[in-house]
């Protein structure tokens, strides 16, 4: 079944097109989930917690802003961070009640849009396989190691060149002007 | 806004934290742990399959077909027993195409391509061509089945029946031009295929684990690079020439052979060819008649042009400024009732040509070319090549002399099958006054016919060959008298045999 058909269906509220987003779809969120969620009972449950995150907002995809597979990476990336952090969260309170309370202030929320704007610009000005790097290790969340095996590299040359592009980066949006 | 340097967990955490929530759709179709090693494959597959007959692509393109194969294999090969199939098969394939490359350079090459041997790896080679797409085809079956998803590799199905096809054809030999076509049309197709089939894995790529490497890709090429460096200045030093048996020459000669000698010169032999000849030849000279001899000096280099300007003309020639080589064709009458005549070629090398790597020569006989009628072949053919090291003469036996029957294509006469005397050598730098002799004997069949013997010398300019060939196959391929690396220089030796001096 085609992509087109698959999120018709969702979004005419039929199961089967669900059945098949499962089928077609489910090696890619567990892809992206589980270098996020290390125990495999958390990775298939944040499989389920897309699912229904897809059901429920299917109507917000726009396709003329990005592919579907964009769409629901990201989606199944914010799903696996946000368990993540509850996980986290849950653990926290469990040794310390009193931790101060996770959600972002007004001020936060600017200076990440702030940060956002900044280092998409600097981004930009990287390679597209230096980009690819990039977006795997900060957006993926993924191990050297995997990178390193999915883009034939060996881990050293992926650590070097992370290490340059960091530099980069540091250096375009302000952190040390001396260099590069 | 400023980070302090020193704190990269932290700067980690501004980077994490300043991702934006969509990416790119180019950057999210890269990130799979497929495509980059699936792509390798197929190139690699494609670049394997055809062979373009000219630039040396037939060699450039394979090898790097077996280099991305050997690449993408290298990523799949721990998701599942096929794709590892795979791995092992493209490292055994690498290493033949990579041994063949090597091979090439050196001048045994035909010889060893000629043996049964290779007509077993040949076959060989073609069973893992096809084991290696049965394998793919099973192993994208088997991360397919892994995903839940419908099995299926079309693309990968009409390539072994592609593979099959071509082989019926390699075997039964000539495809007509159309069905040629066809073939090729249809390849692109699979290809195209198995591009899109490619695509269409990415849902059930993400299944696949990629194998993590110790030795990074560039490191990789460039270790094979050095290696294939090495071997290939090791063919061209060590097996670009053949060994020869070289031997000081023995000095000591009988009273018979001073008698003979004596006399032979006395009827015109040049004595220093004489000193060049076996002992057995000199003997086969024993009460010679007469001797004829033509000497002409020829040049083993290009030349320069020269332009003469007139008022009304220009006029461009080429000019030798040297001849290095001086070829001298001897006939000596020898007694009998039935006139016979001992053909002596001679070769002298009087300046160096700089290089000398294989050298062959191509005799047309006299009882093989215009004069065959008149002529027939009365004995085996004879000699000896020969060098001066300050004062001592090294001589050597040719490394093969003798007759050899051959299949030539020419774009004027198409393929002719031909019988003709070779002999050939190889001579040491840092020596001089290179030379060598063939002699034979032919005796009269019809009266009143002249006596027209050819010598074809190829010699060899240049180690910048590949693949290597050596002065007789070059020779046996090419008419040309201007090949590649290889220079051929024609003298004849013709006379009317009834004359008191038959060159007059």
């Amino acid at each position: 079944m085609r992509d087109s058909e698959i999120i018709t269906l969702l979004q005419m509220r039929d199961e089967r097109g669900m059945e098949e987003f499962l089928l077609h779809y489910g090696p890619l969120m567990r892809y992206i989930i589980s270098p996020i969620l290390k125990s495999g009972h958390d990775v298939e449950e944040c499989v389920s917690e897309t699912a229904m995150r897809v059901w429920d907002k299917i109507d917000m995809f726009d396709e003329d802003r990005g592919s579907f597979t964009t769409w629901l990476t990201a989606i199944t990336r914010n799903t696996a961070l946000n368990k993540a952090r509850y996980e986290e969260r849950h653990y926290s309170e469990e040794e310390d009640e009193n931790s101060p309370s996770p959600e972002m202030t007004p001020e936060e929320v600017i200076l990440k849009k702030e940060r956002q704007r900044e280092l998409k610009l600097a981004i930009e000005q990287l390679s597209s396989k230096d980009k690819n790097i990039f977006y795997r290790k900060y957006y993926y969340l993924q191990p050297t190691s995997k990178i390193a095996a999915e883009l034939c590299m060996t881990e050293r040359a992926v650590e070097g060149k992370l290490y340059r592009i960091r530099k980069k980066l540091r250096y375009l949006i302000g952190g040390e002007e001396n260099e590069i | 806004m400023r980070y302090d340097p020193a704190d990269e967990n932290r700067f980690d955490l501004v980077l994490e934290e300043g991702m934006p929530d969509f990416l790119p759709d180019d950057v999210v179709n890269e990130v799979t742990p497929w495509k980059k090693a699936m792509h390798r494959v197929l190139i690699g597959l494609a670049l394997t399959a055809i062979t373009l007959n000219f630039w040396g692509l037939n060699l450039i393109l394979p090898f790097i077909g077996h280099i991305l194969l050997l690449l993408g294999f290298r990523t799949l090969r721990c998701e599942n027993g096929w794709f590892n199939g795979c791995y092992v098969l493209s490292i055994v394939k690498f290493s033949y195409n990579f041994s063949a490359l090597i091979l090439n350079a050196t001048i045994y090459s035909s010889r060893i391509y000629d043996s049964p041997f290779t007509y077993v790896l040949s076959a060989v080679g073609v069973i893992i061509q096809f084991a290696t797409v049965l394998f793919l085809w099973q192993g994208i079956k088997s991360v397919q089945r892994k995903a839940g998803l419908e099995e299926g590799a079309g693309g990968a199905v009409g390539l072994v029946v592609w593979y099959s096809v071509v082989c019926v054809f390699a075997i039964f030999g000539q495809v007509h031009f159309i069905v040629a076509v066809i073939i090729f049309v249809a390849y692109i197709c699979i290809i195209r295929n198995l591009w899109k089939l490619s695509d269409e894995m990415d849902e059930a790529g993400y299944m696949i684990k990629a194998a993590l490497i110790r030795i990074s890709d560039l490191v990789l090429i460039c270790i094979m690079s050095v290696i294939l460096t090495i071997g290939l200045i090791f063919a061209y030093v060590f097996c670009g020439e053949f060994k020869m048996d070289w031997k000081p020459k023995d000095t000591s000669q009988s009273e018979q052979i001073e008698t003979i000698k004596e006399h032979l010169i006395s009827l015109g032999f040049p004595e220093a060819i004489l000193e060049d000849m076996t002992d057995e030849d000199i003997i086969s000279c024993d009460g010679a008649l007469q001797v004829v001899v033509d000497s002409a000096d020829y040049p083993a280099n290009d030349g320069r042009w020269v332009e003469e300007r007139t008022d009304t003309s220009i006029h461009s020639y080429m000019v030798f400024d040297q001849k290095e080589l001086r070829i001298t064709g001897i006939g000596v009458l020898l007694p009998g009732e039935r006139e016979q005549w001992k053909i002596i070629h001679h070769f002298l090398w009087t300046i160096d040509p700089g290089f000398y790597g294989t050298e062959s020569i191509q005799l047309w006989p006299a009882y093989e070319t215009a004069s065959r009628v008149g002529w027939g072949k009365a004995s085996d053919f004879t000699g000896q090549v020969l060098y001066d090291d300050g004062d001592t003469t090294f001589v050597s036996p040719y490394y093969t002399l003798g007759e050899e029957t051959y299949t030539s294509d020419s774009i004027f006469w198409g393929q002719n099958t031909e019988t003709d005397v070779f002999a050939e050598f190889s001579m040491p730098r840092g020596v001089e006054n290179h030379r060598g002799y063939i002699s034979y004997t032919i005796k009269e069949t019809f009266p009143g016919s002249i006596v027209d013997a050819w010598i074809n010398y190829t010699h060899q300019q240049t180690w910048m060959q590949y693949p290597a060939m050596t002065a007789k196959e070059k020779r046996m391929s090419n008419g040309w008298n201007d090949a590649g690396a290889f220079k051929t220089i024609q003298d004849a030796l013709q006379f009317f045999p009834y004359k008191e001096d038959p060159l007059s």
